[in-house]
């Protein structure tokens, strides 16, 4: 009789081990491992001596490096700036567009539809078409401009504008994802609300202030969480466009890092400035978890 | 004065002709990418320059299409489309497992385990991928499929979809099957994952177009030629030889395509696993 309970009790602890082990390891080994060992890295000073790869450990240097480093601090700027202007702009455009994506007509389903476009392009080919569209010479918007009789702009070229014409292509990129959230907030919200502020006597613009806004605030936060913590680490179009420049102007930290580690081989800097980013993008979520209470929020 | 009727005609108006603009900003990129694909180089930039209709009306040559293929393109769209396979056959099995044992079973730890889960979603991907390119390497599985395949198997968003989907199957579904003497795991494999096919087109799709879209993971992990994924090879043709639109134009034509129909087709289940909502 023992001996059977204890083989029944075995079983029951056997079964949701098996069931859980695939999946928990590759989360462990691959989504958790590498931010701790991010970290450890980050205490070790790495070169390449002839191919091969020289580890000392060197405390926080690596860090303190970066504390003194004119170009680490250019890139805080950079990042500030880019997350400054980047999120406001893609909600409040997202917002803008779930407002009118929200409206039933005809032929709202095939305007969705076309709208989930800059979801399906990958962020490369969307870079890669916008780069060429704001191509200096050949391009079709400087083609455009000069149509119109506006002179032509350097885009990309310019220390001004580069930054603009990234979050340009990353809010189109982005807009349209973050609109299904905010579309699906809207909706939500239960129709009693309009009609019993409409009796009220509220306009157009007292029921998105009393009755829109408050109802979406979750999905608000989640979104602009959410939002914050992807253009964090937003990197592809530096990679393929700007290569940080001109002037240093579009290197953010992502791109720092990414530079650091492939092209000066300085893993330990690269490491030191992945921890900062996901220490800063943890701390953004932890209070987002804070402010919602649960959970649900991730979702 | 307006009068009510005109004031709400006037607004539909606006409605549309607010939409259409923002349509054609969404749209006219690709439509713009797609006809230049069969074009000569030089009939792109003059038409840039002397904007007009032909300038969004595709040309009559495929000449670009032959020299990305020729240049290795083939190989790439083989290699992205078998690490898809490989990757969406082990997700869905792993995750979908695992959101089983969450939704089933009480055990020690579930709660820790389950905000773990949570957490992964939430840690952008690209972040570690400087991390995870020590490990690989340090494994062994630089430049291999592996590298590619093995660390997108796991995925947070995905365990959590099929546990809050089987969280939803009432237990007096499977009580029954498990007196009859049914092990859990045909209870997973007869009789939940059959009722989950919608979590499952949806998940499916996320992990393909988590492959076909990567680009920073694939560039380091697997730089060589014979290895590239698609966004790879597609940058390359950016990056090495910047002065043949035409050639980027295709790549990002066949690049972009392919999951946009896939996407179309499943639109319902995508857009919900992606995003969790579901648009009346």
């Amino acid at each position: 009789m023992t001996l059977l309970s204890t083989k029944l009790a075995r079983k029951k602890w056997l079964a949701p081990l098996l069931f859980l082990l695939p999946a928990t390891i590759g989360l462990l080994a691959f989504k958790i491992y590498p931010i701790i060992l991010a970290f450890w890295d980050s205490l070790y000073f790495v070169s390449y001596n002839s191919g091969e790869a020289v580890r000392e450990f060197v405390g926080f240097e690596n860090y303190q490096f970066l504390l003194e480093d004119f170009v680490f601090w250019r890139s805080v700027e950079a990042t500030a700036w880019m997350t400054v202007l980047i999120n406001p702009i893609q909600i409040g455009c997202a917002f803008g567009l779930a407002m009118l994506l929200q409206r039933q007509s005809r032929y709202i389903k095939l305007f969705r539809t076309l709208f989930l476009i800059p979801i399906g392009l990958a962020l490369p080919i969307a870079t890669i078409m916008w780069g060429l569209m704001f191509d200096p010479n050949q391009g079709l918007i400087n083609g455009m401009l000069q149509t119109l009789g506006f002179e032509a702009q350097p885009f990309l070229t310019s220390q001004k504008q580069a930054l603009w014409v990234i979050i340009f292509i990353a809010t189109w990129k982005g807009v349209s994802f973050w609109m299904l959230f905010l579309l699906g907030g809207l909706q939500d919200i239960p129709k009693q609300l309009y009609e019993a502020v409409t009796i009220d006597g509220a306009n157009w613009f007292q029921k998105l202030r009393y009755v829109t806004l408050p109802m979406l605030k979750r999905t608000f936060l989640f979104v602009f969480v959410a939002d914050t913590t992807a253009n964090f680490v937003l990197v592809v179009p530096m990679i393929l466009l700007t290569q940080g420049g001109p002037r240093q102007s579009t290197n953010v930290l992502m791109y720092e890092a990414y530079r650091s580690g492939f092209n000066f081989q300085d893993f330990g800097r690269s490491m030191a400035i992945i921890t900062i980013l996901t220490a800063i993008t943890l701390i953004v979520i932890a209070i987002q978890v804070l402010f919602l209470g649960e959970k649900k929020g991730a979702k | 004065m307006l009068s009510p009727r005109n004031k709400k005609l006037g607004l539909v108006i606006a409605w549309y002709v607010v939409i259409i603009l923002c349509l054609i900003i969404t749209v006219a990129p690709f439509l713009w990418t797609i006809a230049n694909s069969f074009k000569e180089n030089h009939e792109i930039f003059a038409q840039a320059k002397d904007f007009s209709v032909n300038t969004f009306i595709p040309g009559t040559t495929f000449s670009s299409y032959i020299e990305i293929f020729e240049q290795g393109f083939g190989r790439a769209i083989l290699n992205t489309a078998f690490v898809a396979a490989v990757s969406v056959t082990l997700g869905i099995l792993f995750n979908s497992m695992a959101g089983f044992a969450f939704a089933v079973f009480d055990f020690r730890g579930k709660k820790l385990l389950f905000a773990i889960v949570l957490l992964t979603f939430a840690v952008p991907g690209d972040a570690i991928a400087i991390p995870l390119f020590m490990m690989i390497r340090s494994l062994g599985w630089f430049d291999t499929y592996t590298a590619l395949i093995v660390p997108a198997i796991a995925n947070g968003l995905i365990i959590f979809l099929y546990r809050q989907f089987f969280a939803g199957v009432p237990a007096a579904l499977y009580e029954a099957a498990k007196v009859d003497g049914l092990s859990w795991w045909s209870i997973y494999l007869k009789i939940f994952m059959p009722l989950a096919k919608p979590v499952t087109i949806g998940a499916s799709l996320l992990l393909f177009v988590g492959q076909w879209e990567s680009y920073l993971w694939p560039l380091i992990a697997t730089p060589s030629p014979d290895m590239q994924m698609i966004q790879v090879a597609l940058s390359r043709f950016s990056t090495e030889f910047s002065s043949i639109w035409n050639q980027q134009f295709a790549a990002s034509t066949i690049a972009g395509l392919l999951p946009l129909i896939f996407i179309y087709r499943y639109q319902k289940q995508f857009i919900s696993a992606l995003t969790g909502v579901d648009l009346k």
